[in-house]
């Protein structure tokens, strides 16, 4: 996802100032994805020239407000419409590197799991208690059980492999 | 306060070592996850906790009582230790409220009281509304919620749980653990078996276990350390 979506998706609900921008971007994921406020700024003002978004003078206070275009309108309802595409991931370094230590010959398999199992276990009970402190907020609460369902089907690959592994070597 | 300790404790089932030389400590206020694969120990530490079996070698404290020196661990059961299964958990032919009762009325509590403390656990547990309804009437969380009441009836600070969120969904099953955790911070010790890690994920300290030993732990940390 870029940038622009996010910003575009926020601006839908009404015009907003850019630290605004940056403040809700952050809290609707979760404090997952920070942001500093050059990007907000720069990303704005690319949105300006391709006319997703338009100037939208001053509030009360005034700070300069943006808001939504008719195109920026369009252009986020594709992207609401247009699934991700998996394969346009990164490589992922997990699953690389067990691959590699099992092809190793000098390498204890079961300790690499063992290891990554305890972090990615350490990272899950994090994301729980930040899940337990965020009742209120469906939005944020949704991305973190995101972030769980991976670690978990990470988990749940590791134990594939320990299992594979156990059953090659017995 | 330490609610139960495993110091050194070996299970053997004629030659199988189920478990070898495992040292663990619940205290009040404390949620332990015990994982590992299948036939790694995780119910054999499990049962071992509970003083539904006796061990090997090694010693089991419930309490500050020396399972070894109890001759009824019936008694000491019912007194201080709850459980809680994947399901078989409540008697279909009565209602929530006389499942929770049933172990208080074991114990010789008058119905009345064992009611009074029956209403007050539901209510604790957040399935006073369903009391009167029987088992077949409730869904899967409800009850288990149910038999966490039973399970903690009574006042027993020592929660043993075996898959609890095996049949569920993963909103109830999160809601499940949520309910767990609460009583563990209102004084509950929890040991609790899972092989998902969304729901060890709750735990303040997570056990892995591997062919009947401790193969890791994560941390406790300095918030559960009370």
């Amino acid at each position: 996802m870029s940038i622009r979506h996010g910003l575009l998706a926020l601006l839908s609900r009404g015009p907003r100032y850019g630290y605004q921008l940056r403040v809700e971007f952050e809290a609707s994921t979760g404090a997952t994805w920070p942001l500093n406020i050059g990007q907000v700024y720069t990303t704005l003002a690319r949105m300006e020239r391709d006319g997703l978004v338009a100037p939208g003078g001053a509030d009360e206070q005034g700070r300069a407000v943006y808001a939504i275009t008719e195109e920026g309108r369009r252009e986020l309802a594709r992207w609401f419409a247009t699934p991700v595409d998996q394969t346009a991931r990164p490589r992922d370094e997990l699953v690389i590197k067990v691959a590699m230590a099992v092809a190793a010959d000098d390498v204890d398999v079961a300790a690499v799991i063992l290891a990554q199992r305890m972090a990615i276990m350490r990272t899950l009970q994090e994301l729980t208690r930040a899940k337990r402190s965020s009742t209120e907020d469906a939005g944020r609460r949704l991305v973190l059980d995101s972030m769980i369902f991976k670690a978990e089907a990470e988990q749940r690959w590791l134990d594939h492999c320990e299992a594979v592994v156990k059953e090659k070597s017995a | 306060m330490t609610v139960v300790e495993l110091r050194d404790v070996t299970r053997e089932h004629g030659e199988v070592r189920a478990l070898n030389g495992v040292s663990l400590e619940v205290s009040r206020g404390e949620l332990v996850a015990v994982m590992g694969p299948s036939g790694s120990g995780k119910s054999t530490l499990l049962n071992l906790a509970g003083g539904l079996d006796r061990p090997t070698s090694g010693s089991v404290t419930i309490e500050g009582r020396d399972l070894a020196t109890v001759k009824d661990l019936a008694a000491l059961r019912r007194g201080g230790v709850g459980y809680v299964f994947q399901d078989l958990n409540l008697i279909p032919s009565l209602t929530a409220a006389e499942n929770v009762m049933l172990p208080r009325e074991l114990d010789g509590v008058r119905a009345r009281q064992a009611r009074e403390e029956a209403e007050s656990v539901l209510r604790e547990v957040g399935a006073d509304d369903v009391a009167g309804r029987f088992p077949g009437d409730l869904s899967g969380g409800q009850r288990q919620r149910v038999a966490i009441a039973r399970a903690l009836v009574g006042e027993r600070r020592l929660l043993l749980a075996d898959e609890p969120t095996g049949a569920l969904d993963t909103a109830t099953g999160d809601e499940i653990l949520r309910l767990l955790r609460e009583r563990c911070d209102a004084g509950v010790a929890v040991l609790l078996v899972t092989h998902e890690p969304r729901y060890a994920a709750w735990a303040d300290r997570v056990v892995y276990l591997r062919d009947g030993e401790i193969a890791d732990s994560t941390a406790v940390r300095l918030e559960s350390a009370r």
